[in-house]
């Protein structure tokens, strides 16, 4: 039994340092830039935008077949947001949204690889006020995306994305108030960071 | 296995494609407001309608409140019923420690001044009285700050009910002070003259959200 114990324990241990070994990581810094998150109409049209938002990536993904790894990304963004009406711009305070994708990607040529997968985003205004009084809503997204990599280091690849995701948005505050339907928003960021260098 | 490698995109895309041809979020109806302007005659057959909101450029709106009756209570729950009506941060308001810097001046009493350029906004709710007045000189677009508002209990204060009269009419009295310079005609809503309702409805916050978003015929002095 003890042989048997001692055994499993050594395959355990192999197995988990070959997939340590297989194991990407990665992280990057970069902007999204959002499209509108709300249009109302109160005597005149009133849009709700985010601006360019600083955004923090952070990824690890394993192999699941010979060409194909698959993958958990979050991502962090933090920037104001404003109303616009007619010419007059409010500042509303400052959003952050974090996101989670577990994602599938794959070649399409050497050094550049696709992306896509699908996860949630979760908003978090600074102030629960106006359109986030009840807080912040968490929305399914589906996204995709490019990653190029350049050897930089032995043991680290410098790599650049784009992404793109899109979810559809309202809060609670929202629906209270009787806004029906959601409103469709895409993001798309650019980023750059640093991930594991291939073998 | 390999596949094409655009292939894994094509249901995300397919998505995000179904998602986009979806109409937008729809915004309310909003039908609901109550006439919120102060229509005054100025002529035999003549009248004006006149119409007010605070400025962004004056927010956040700097109330003094007499530290008696649990007022600064009261206020404070006033402003934030009137902070949630808004969705777009069109009025903000905060109490400060010198009257002489206020805009907004609530005090315990009843409203004492008088005279052809005050206009006084009073209601009455059953266990104590409110009044808000609102210096325009005869003839001016221009309120003279600062608006006073008067919060008077008709009974003892520790009697039942006065603290929550005072309460709703703080509130009642903050909507005068914000720019509803009429009385909705439901007892449903806080601005009803006699008020019993201690939140805000819907015709409350739908009123308040049209006063700010038409152009005022009246502006407020600096203090």
């Amino acid at each position: 039994m003890r042989t048997m114990l001692a055994l499993l324990s050594l395959m355990v241990a192999a197995r988990v340092s070959v997939v340590q070994s297989q194991v990407d990581y990665y992280g990057r810094l970069g902007v999204t830039f959002s499209t509108k998150l709300l249009r109302d109409d109160l005597i005149q049209e009133i849009e709700t935008r985010q601006n360019l938002a600083p955004t923090l990536a952070l990824g690890v993904s394993l192999p699941i077949a010979p060409t194909y790894t698959a993958g958990l990304e979050g991502t962090i963004t933090s920037a104001g947001y404003y109303s616009e009406e007619q010419d007059l711009k409010t500042d509303l305070g400052t959003l952050r949204t974090g996101s989670l994708i577990l994602n599938l990607a794959g070649p399409i040529i050497p050094r550049l690889d696709w992306r896509a997968g699908a996860g949630v985003i979760h908003y978090w205004p600074a102030d629960e006020q106006g359109i986030f009084l009840r807080g912040g809503p968490t929305r399914f997204l589906v996204g995709a995306g490019v990653d190029y990599r350049s050897s930089l280091l032995t043991s680290l690849d410098l790599m650049v994305s784009l992404r793109y995701d899109w979810h559809r948005f309202t809060t609670d505050e929202l629906e209270a108030r009787n806004f029906s339907g959601s409103q469709g928003v895409q993001r798309l960021s650019a980023s750059v960071g640093l991930s594991r260098a291939r073998p | 296995m390999k596949l094409a490698w655009y292939l894994p995109i094509l249901p995300i895309l397919a998505t995000a494609g179904a998602g986009l041809s979806c109409a937008d979020i729809a915004s309310p109806s909003r039908s609901q407001p109550y006439e919120w302007r102060r229509v005054v005659t100025t002529g035999p057959t003549t009248a004006d309608t006149l119409s007010f909101h605070w400025p962004r450029s004056r927010l956040p709106v700097r109330i003094w409140t007499q530290d008696t009756l649990n007022l600064p209570q009261h206020v404070d729950y006033g402003i934030a019923q009137w902070k949630a009506a808004f969705l777009y941060r069109e009025f903000d308001a905060l109490q400060v420690a010198d009257s002489n810097a206020a805009d907004v001046i609530v005090s315990a009493g009843v409203a004492l001044k008088g005279g052809f350029s005050v206009m006084r906004l009073p209601s009455r709710a059953p266990e104590c009285e409110g009044g808000t007045e609102i210096d325009l000189p005869a003839g001016s677009r221009q309120i003279q700050a600062p608006i006073r508002v008067f919060l008077n209990p008709r009974f003892a204060p520790g009697e039942p009910g006065v603290d929550e009269c005072l309460k709703l009419t703080a509130t009642h009295e903050l909507g005068h002070a914000l720019g509803i310079f009429n009385h909705s005609p439901d007892a449903g809503d806080i601005m009803y003259s006699d008020p019993v309702v201690a939140v805000l409805s819907e015709r409350d916050r739908d009123t308040a959200e049209r006063a700010y978003h038409i152009v005022p015929n009246l502006t407020v002095s600096d203090r």
